[in-house]
């Protein structure tokens, strides 16, 4: 506090931090350190002793656990797909209502739905459609393209999980690029449009380079939340076909409290997809930070 | 007026294809809603078209039969002691770091930003055993306490960003008063947090409603399951009866479709805001 004594100021911050601090530190703290110290021991759910085995959880998941990098590669593919077409979708839904003369809170409205709701109950609301009403839609209209295994077979059932993920997120990006469009003074576009800009270069001369704080923050939430991705698999495919769809949150999950208890070596996991997440996530900052400076 | 008539052709095509994507994003809920008035046959045979007579059995065999009642209730319980605790803690919290000018708030506060970088699958299985060791596992309370700790990071980041913005004279005056400084947390500074408490309350509810990884670990008696496991246990136990599994979804979502009906502004503007700030 800038007022008051400066002796005893850490004794007042430390007293007011102490509810916070204590359930952070239990909760989050702790486990995060456990975590990496339990990476190098063998324990399991059943056996109650444990004890340090150096690396070799590492060695176990860098040479003979090739599902775990299957599920790796998945990962980092859905991460690539989802920050990309998510964001497209997102910007252009934004751009799109944007641009309209009325209906702009009835169409925001209904994209922003989604976002409010689980995705484990939107994977079933999917699953539902997915494999009883495309069949029967495609019989009756003879769209045959619309019966197709679409979460039964490991060519669709990525696409799918897209799909509905997208569904579920997009809407979540589009109220933050319309905050960020709305929030570009008119006065710009006025300019361009006196110096002949067509409205595709005055989106992209204008709008983009304005809203570029707000991609940042776009590209990091859906990184984040990409990397961690859970729930929409749990529901639509459960990880299936055949461990086709297998996330790397599916994996562990599965690996600690489905198949095999084996609590050390999942935390081996989690701790390598820490690290790449935290590494992904620096370079992505200094990336479009570089960028803000250039602007 | 050429263009005008353009504008015209391109509001045209924008509703078009807006209404389209609409379609798109409302059609599972309402086939969703569509379908659970239905009989399993009549799904069967007629997916597509309105229930030949409304079936509002389904709802009443559903809400029984996934103890609707008592995991609303497991919910609400959660959610509320984990909204408490956030919003009380971490504007203390988010408060006194942002007034108190020393190398150890820094450190603190660092602490607390850095942790909201970790992901939850680093801390999952660590903290399934503590729980299990302070008994905070299988207790709706228990699931409460432990989204404290989970949700005071981000609070305090947005808490400490807004603190920046409120006159640090106001308090400063109460001081001389002779306030305590509990006495200018509780009488000027917290009403003065209110509209980002609105914030922090918002996304908050919304997260915690929503969690499921979280509650399927640490929740294993049926009797602690929120809202979203239930529908979860349904979906397993009957995973092709849909009227059920049908009107389980929807009864699952009128909390959040309500909510958001009545709140939608402040949704909006809290989950803006949230990510703006956070």
């Amino acid at each position: 506090m800038n007022y008051g004594l400066n002796k005893g100021k850490n004794i007042k911050m430390f007293l007011f931090i102490l509810p916070a601090l204590a359930f952070f530190t239990v909760i989050k703290l702790i486990p995060a350190v456990m975590g990496i110290v339990y990476s190098f021991t063998n324990w399991n759910g059943i056996n109650p002793t444990k004890k340090f085995i150096g690396i070799e959880n590492f060695k176990e998941l860098f040479a003979s656990d090739p599902d775990f990098w299957v599920s790796m590669g998945l990962t980092l593919k859905y991460v690539v797909v989802i920050v990309i077409l998510m964001n497209m979708t997102a910007l252009l839904l934004a751009v799109m209502i944007e641009n309209l003369n009325r209906g702009k809170g009835f169409f925001r409205t209904i994209f922003y739905l989604p976002n409010m709701i689980s995705m484990i109950i939107g994977g079933f609301m999917w699953k539902f459609v997915f494999t009883q009403v495309l069949y029967r839609l495609a019989e009756k209209t003879g769209m045959k393209f619309l019966d197709q295994p679409w979460i039964g077979d490991p060519k669709y059932a990525f696409w799918s999980i897209i799909a509905v993920a997208i569904w579920g997120g997009a809407g979540y990006l589009m109220v933050i690029y319309i905050a960020a469009i709305q929030s570009v003074p008119t006065y710009l576009y006025e300019a361009a449009i006196v110096d002949g800009a067509s409205s595709m270069r005055r989106f992209w001369s204008v709008t983009l380079p304005m809203i570029r704080n707000s991609i940042t923050i776009c590209l990091f939430v859906t990184l984040n939340s990409a990397f961690q991705v859970f729930d929409v698999v749990y529901s639509l495919t459960g990880g299936g076909p055949g461990g086709a769809t297998q996330v790397v949150a599916i994996n562990i999950y599965k690996e600690a409290f489905a198949r095999s208890n084996r609590f050390g070596y999942a935390t081996a996991k989690s701790t390598i997809v820490f690290l790449i997440v935290l590494i992904v996530t620096f370079i992505q900052l200094k990336v479009t930070q570089r960028k803000e400076v250039e602007a | 007026m050429i263009s005008t008539k353009k504008e015209r052709v391109l509001q045209i095509i924008l509703i078009v294809i807006l209404s389209i994507m609409a379609l798109y994003c409302l059609s599972p809920i309402l086939l969703a809603v569509l379908n659970s008035f239905k009989s399993q046959g009549e799904i069967f045979t007629n997916i597509l078209a309105l229930p030949e007579k409304f079936k509002f059995q389904n709802y009443v065999t559903t809400f029984k039969k996934m103890h609707y009642f008592r995991s609303f209730i497991n919910s609400i319980i959660i959610v509320a002691i984990g909204m408490a605790g956030i919003v009380i803690f971490s504007a203390m919290a988010g408060w006194i770091l942002c007034r108190t000018k020393t190398r150890l708030s820094k450190l603190f506060y660092s602490l607390f930003v850095f942790s909201m970088l970790i992901p939850f699958n680093s801390i999952m299985i660590p903290l399934y055993r503590i729980a299990g060791f302070l008994h905070l596992s299988n207790s709706t309370v228990g699931l409460g306490l432990i989204y404290i700790g989970l949700g005071v990071g981000m609070a305090i980041f947005i808490y400490y960003g807004f603190t920046k913005t409120i006159p640090i004279e106001i308090e400063e005056s109460a001081y001389i008063d002779g306030c305590s400084t509990l006495g200018i947390f509780i009488h000027i500074v917290m009403p003065l947090l209110g509209p980002v408490t609105a914030t922090i309350c918002i996304i908050n509810i919304l997260w915690m409603w929503n969690d499921f990884l979280l509650p399927i670990i640490m929740l294993r008696s049926s009797k602690n399951y929120t809202l979203l496991l239930s529908t979860n246990m349904l979906f397993g136990q009957y995973s092709s009866d849909w009227p059920a599994i049908l009107s389980a979804l929807i009864l699952t979502v009128i909390p959040v479709i309500v909510l958001y009906a009545f709140l939608q502004k402040n949704i909006l503007k809290g989950v803006i805001d949230g990510a703006v700030k956070g």
